[in-house]
């Protein structure tokens, strides 16, 4: 089977570590020390630009089912990773490894997802490592 | 990070015309190696002229497949801008709140040199008179003119993405921009302000078929003490690929921006 330059590139970008600036403000909205690993039914997608978002139903130990929300990164980079508008339907069992908002909202930046059909992958938010070497050299 | 390289692989198996129009589409009439890829160490090609051709798609190498490359300047780094007292406040505001002001989140164009530095490519195209830029992220669009005009001591219509004009020294493509307006919030990723009379210069040269170095310097008395340099930033080509459009739909969460 064929792979793509990009999907070797793909590779090679998880090889390398992504670097992450302050590029728009992940540090404003998301904790990176506040992880969630969540599984749900997915409710909705919105496929679009800047951020490629999904919900969830996600049910408690107790029966109690909360509607969480979920940032992806642009679908251009998510569709070079292996995404498509169609990776995620309505109704499918998906789970989630990311990092909660800040603000107490059920919402978070979703690192890695795996889908409906076993597939696991990237979600492709270039901004979230924030290695220290970075901020040093931007000054 | 290693593990994720492993997950791509295995989703990188999916087949690729599922996913997007022309995402990988061959390029024609560029050097290939024995196995068919793009050879990225082939001689940097030439325009019928002579000049050095720069066109393609290049994205920043900090955000492509190898990583971090060598710094040129060996690892010394410039020294941080010396800051006028108004831009060293600014800059120190925007550090304590996470750079969450950003108009970048609002849709806003990202401006002139950090639109260059973004994790999406840009394309470079030949034309009569002037290099085109399309850039991918917010589909942003510079044109540097060759055409022999000069840029004006003053702008009366500044611009997000500023105006520009190139000049060929040797093998350098010599880009100068100015017209900057005080919208465009940042010069980089990092966050630091500039004023109405902030000039930019970017030297591009393409070094092997595949890759290109851009320095940019800074001129921008109103803000900085003297004028500084970037870290050099080096570019890889991609081939066959094209841009992705990329329509800034939706502002990005301004309600759960968190500052200090």
């Amino acid at each position: 089977m064929k792979i793509s330059l990009l999907c070797i590139m793909a590779i090679g970008l998880g090889l390398s570590a992504m670097p992450a600036l302050a590029h728009h403000s992940f540090a404003a909205e998301y904790d990176n020390k506040a992880p969630v690993d969540l599984t749900g039914t997915v409710t909705k997608v919105e496929w679009m630009n800047p951020h490629a978002r999904f919900y969830l139903d996600v049910k408690d130990d107790a029966g109690k089912v909360t509607n969480w929300e979920f940032e992806l990164g642009s679908p251009n980079g998510l569709m070079r990773q292996g995404w498509s508008r169609n990776s995620m339907k309505i109704g499918d069992t998906v789970s989630v490894q990311g990092s909660k908002a800040k603000d107490g909202s059920n919402l978070a930046n979703a690192r890695t997802v795996k889908l409906g059909d076993g597939r696991k992958l990237f979600a492709g938010s270039a901004s979230e490592t924030g290695r220290t070497e970075d901020k040093k050299a931007e000054q | 990070m290693r593990w994720i390289a492993i997950l791509t692989v295995w989703v990188c198996l999916a087949p690729v015309h599922a996913r997007a129009q022309w995402l990988d589409y061959p390029t024609k009439g560029i050097p290939r190696t024995a196995d068919g890829k793009a050879n990225l160490s082939a001689p940097a090609p030439r325009l019928p002229d002579g000049k050095p051709d720069l066109s393609g798609l290049w994205l920043g190498d900090q955000w492509g497949p190898a990583g971090h490359r060598p710094n040129p300047l060996g690892n010394a780094r410039p020294s941080p801008p010396e800051m006028l007292p108004w831009a060293q406040k600014v800059f120190d505001e925007r550090r304590a709140n996470s750079i969450k002001d950003d108009p970048e989140a609002r849709c806003m164009p990202q401006g002139v040199p950090k639109a260059s530095t973004l994790p999406y490519p840009f394309e470079l195209i030949n034309a009569p008179g002037k290099l085109v830029m399309l850039y991918e992220m917010y589909s942003l669009r510079r044109e540097i003119f060759t055409d022999g005009r000069e840029l004006p001591k003053e702008f009366i219509n500044p611009s997000w993405m500023g105006y520009s004009i190139g000049k060929w020294e040797g093998d350098e493509f010599v880009v100068t921009t100015a017209g900057i307006n005080e919208q465009v919030w940042n010069i980089d990723l990092a966050g630091h302000p500039h004023s109405d009379v902030l000039r930019v210069t970017e030297r591009l040269h393409r070094v092997d078929f595949g890759h290109m170095d851009i320095l940019v310097a800074i001129d921008d008395p109103k803000t900085y003490t003297k004028p500084w340099i970037m870290p050099m930033m080096r570019y890889t080509l991609l081939p066959d690929t094209d841009l992705l459009e990329f329509v800034c739909e939706k502002n990005i969460d301004p309600q759960h921006m968190v500052g200090k």
